[in-house]
């Protein structure tokens, strides 16, 4: 059993039907990244989760238990880490991070040690006397992380934590999530760059209050394109290879072929095809085979954008 | 455990208001330094108005001014006399004075053809309320002026009195001597002594006629007999003149000596009965006021308004910073972080209640010493008594608060509600007006306020030197308790 079980679930705002009939898995130990655009029911869905919102209708099950009627005792069980900066600017770093150990119950041996790690951890100690108001976006990001993380959690939900962050701190970001990943911790993160799909170790694309897609990066890829992609730079004829290619698709499926000219124009014409095969590793001796004779000068396995996959995925519906 | 999450809560409260020095200076230096300029600039001394009075120069006005100026001038501040009207009325205008008294040129003209004389006051103010210095003081000038101007002259015609009452005695005398030689009452020497007489009678009977307007009701009845009695004895004189004039004879044919005698005994009796060595002051103001004031002890002007002040203040701080604490968080959006973290909405409005109460009790504490060794101001009922009275109005208002902020959409709406409900304690608390003088449903509407137990709260302890009044340990209870029980209901409802 997963650490967060949904069925079925729908949230309304009155008339308003933001999440649509979600079902969702979230294993223990792993990075689960739930992406999609702004407005897709991203935030509310964490707050179904973190038990802030009750569900409309579904069955929501964090730890087994539903969030709405978590205790103090359930709640100690979870990290939040919300989207803007909640802390107080006019605490220092320190003071905000001890009054969360408080919230959360750490007496005062253990909270000192915790406050002291999670500040090296976030790379905050040295600014642990600043006011909140005085340190930077990036550094306020930390410090909610920090917040977030201080009581030590198995489960950590975190919200759209890269936002308008430069793509270093943002590499920061995911660095910290990998290395709690790798302590036992169970993160579930929303974001709204896609390109961040390739951090986790499973993800859920949701779009207009459905999830369209879950899986790891490689599986939602391979389910975009149907396949993976094969992509090949032939010489010589085109009338030739267009031979060559027909015998491939005993192979895969040929989505694509392109002529481009070479660095000596007109004599050193190549044509570029993508050929999905289902798995590449057994596909790739079977190719060659076919292209038996022919002028091929690469064979590559193409790794579409994960905005492509995206795309694609919520094309496909 | 959950004292642990209060504490945190209250730590990062204490921490957090510490980190605002110049709120705190406010909420400190604030209080004291209204307290300390109320203090210093109420000043019942310049409630006086300032007056010029208008008066003709050389007229009757001008000699009643200066015969009566101690009553013309006593309630106001005397500017000095002008003769033009305009001029005055300029020096309104233009704020120079407050008052202008006309004095007709000849009141007395007006009194003697049957009316009254027109003493006008000209004021120019539009407050209804404390406008009415110089309509009140106007009244007191009139009622003083006609009251010594009657004094006056029943002093003068007591003096009368006793004359006439000394000659109707001398006359009685005379009838019986000249009774027993009627031939005699025809000589000039009796002609003579009957109209002086005539003319004692005349004095007596406008004597009496003025004691009769001056008279109270229980001593109307003896001077409206004598006074019967002296114009029926002028009648019987007259006859008696007439028939002096006619001879001896004449006077032996009429029984009228025998008649006018005994009428001149009868006066004699009357006028005995009409009051003698009475001052003119009882004759004219036979009641005189004593005034009792049955409490304790009567503050000066700020020492009455400085405990409903300090409940003002008390209110307004309390109320403020709670009705901003919860709505500060949920737009914050720490509001969220809380309802994920194992902090229950009682354990967060627990731990603000805590520090809040106790910086805003150790300020006003801090306010009450000041007033008490800087200004005087008197705290008749002990530190304990004061101390429980504020803890009592600060938790009330601080709960009020709370339950303001649960409701607020926003920051803007919190600070106006905190607002009105500071305005509105100042008018239906009891804070400028007595709570008794408001119709419903204002007087109603002051229930809600926690000032209004604090203003009476403080105003006992202060002043009285008592605890406070049971149904206002009562008020402060019931909002509190409404106040918060409300607000933990809000804080827990759902936020579909």
């Amino acid at each position: 059993m997963g650490v967060i079980e949904v069925k079925r679930l729908v949230q309304d705002f009155g008339s308003d039907r933001v999440l649509k009939g979600i079902d969702l898995t979230v294993e223990e130990g792993e990075i689960f990244g739930l992406i999609g655009p702004s407005g897709a029911g991203k935030s509310t869905l964490m707050r179904v989760l973190t038990g802030y919102l009750p569900p409309s209708e579904g069955e929501v099950k964090v730890f087994d238990r539903a969030p709405a009627t978590f205790n103090a005792d359930d709640r100690r069980l979870l990290g939040f880490m919300p989207q803007g900066f909640v802390l107080y600017e006019s605490l220092s770093v320190r003071q905000n991070l001890n009054f969360v150990a408080g919230l959360y119950g750490l007496k005062l041996l253990r909270r000192i040690r915790r406050v002291r790690e999670v500040l090296e951890f976030v790379e905050l100690w040295d600014d642990r006397r600043k006011t909140a108001a005085k340190i930077s976006g990036g550094m306020q990001r930390r410090l909610q992380l920090a917040a977030a993380i201080v009581h030590e959690p198995r489960l950590i939900f975190v919200d759209e934590p890269t936002a308008n962050l430069d793509p270093i701190l943002r590499r920061k970001f995911w660095e910290e999530f990998e290395l709690l990943r790798d302590a036992g911790r169970t993160i579930f993160v929303t974001t709204q760059y896609v390109s961040e799909a390739e951090q986790c170790d499973r993800v859920g694309l949701l779009s207009d209050g459905r999830l369209i897609a879950t899986g790891t990066p490689a599986e939602l890829r391979r389910k975009a394109f149907e396949g993976e992609t094969i992509e090949l730079v032939l010489g010589g004829d085109p009338g030739h290879i267009g031979e060559k290619l027909a015998a491939l698709e005993n192979v895969g499926h040929v989505v694509e072929v392109r002529e481009e000219n070479g660095d000596n124009g007109d004599e050193d014409k190549v044509s570029r095809a993508r050929l999905v095969v289902d798995d590449a590793d057994v596909a790739l001796p079977k190719v060659f085979e076919a292209l038996n004779g022919a002028d091929v000068r690469s064979a590559d396995l193409l790794n579409p954008s994960f905005d492509e996959v995206f795309f694609r995925l919520v094309q496909n519906g | 455990m959950w004292l642990l999450r209060v504490k945190a809560v209250a730590g990062k409260e204490l921490w957090a208001l510490l980190r605002q020095p110049q709120l705190l200076l406010l909420l400190l230096v604030g209080p004291v330094l209204i307290m300390v300029a109320f203090a210093l600039s109420f000043q019942l001394e310049n409630v006086k108005p300032r007056a010029v009075v208008v008066v003709e120069p050389g007229s009757d006005g001008e000699e009643i001014f200066e015969r009566f100026k101690r009553r013309f001038t006593i309630r106001t501040r005397f500017q000095g006399t002008v003769a033009s009207l305009e001029k005055a009325d300029r020096m309104l205008k233009n704020d120079e004075t407050d008052a202008v008294i006309v004095i007709p040129p000849n009141p007395s003209e007006s009194v003697l053809q049957g009316e009254q004389a027109v003493l006008e006051v000209r004021y120019d103010t539009i407050n209804p309320i404390f406008g009415t210095t110089v309509p009140n003081r106007s009244n007191g000038l009139i009622l003083d002026l006609n009251e010594s101007i009657v004094r006056e002259g029943v002093a003068r015609e007591l003096q009368d009195a006793d004359t006439a009452r000394q000659a109707v005695s001398d006359l009685n005398r005379q009838l019986e001597r000249v009774n027993q030689a009627a031939e005699d009452l025809a000589s000039p020497e009796a002609q003579a002594a009957t109209e002086e007489l005539d003319s004692t009678l005349k004095e007596l009977e406008e004597t009496l006629e003025l004691l009769e307007l001056a008279e109270s009701d229980d001593g109307e009845e003896d001077v409206s007999r004598a006074l019967e009695q002296t114009r029926e004895t002028r009648e019987l004189l007259d006859e008696f003149q007439a028939a002096q004039e006619e001879g001896g004879e004449a006077i032996e044919d009429r029984t009228g000596i025998t008649e006018l005698e005994n009428q001149l005994s009868l006066l004699e009796q009357t006028v005995s009965g009409v009051p003698s060595g009475v001052s003119a002051r009882v004759l004219v103001n036979p009641f005189r006021l004593k005034l009792e004031n049955l409490a304790p002890f009567t503050p000066e002007a700020v020492g009455f308004y400085a405990p409903a002040t300090l409940a003002l203040l008390i209110q307004h701080i309390a109320f403020s910073l709670a009705s901003l604490a919860i709505v500060r968080e949920r737009l914050s959006g720490a509001y969220e972080f809380f309802e994920v973290s194992p902090l229950g909405p009682g354990e967060l409005l627990a731990g603000k209640f805590l520090t809040y109460t106790g910086l805003i009790f150790g300020v006003n504490l801090a306010v009450a010493g000041v007033l008490a060794g800087a200004l005087q101001i008197p705290i008749r009922g002990g530190l304990v008594k004061l101390g429980v009275a504020m803890m009592l109005l600060t938790l009330a208002s601080l709960a009020a608060g709370f339950l303001v902020s649960t409701l607020s959409r926003s920051r803007l709406q919190a600070i106006q509600i905190s607002m009105l409900a500071f305005i509105a304690s100042g008018f239906f608390a009891g804070f400028l007006f007595p709570l008794d003088e408001l119709r419903q449903p204002a007087q109603s509407l002051s229930y809600f306020l926690p000032a209004t137990y604090g203003i009476r709260a403080l105003q006992d302890v202060m002043i009285r030197g008592q605890w406070p009044a049971t149904s206002d340990f009562l008020g402060f209870v019931v909002i509190f308790v409404i106040s918060l029980v409300a607000a933990r209901l809000l804080m827990g409802r759902k936020k579909v």
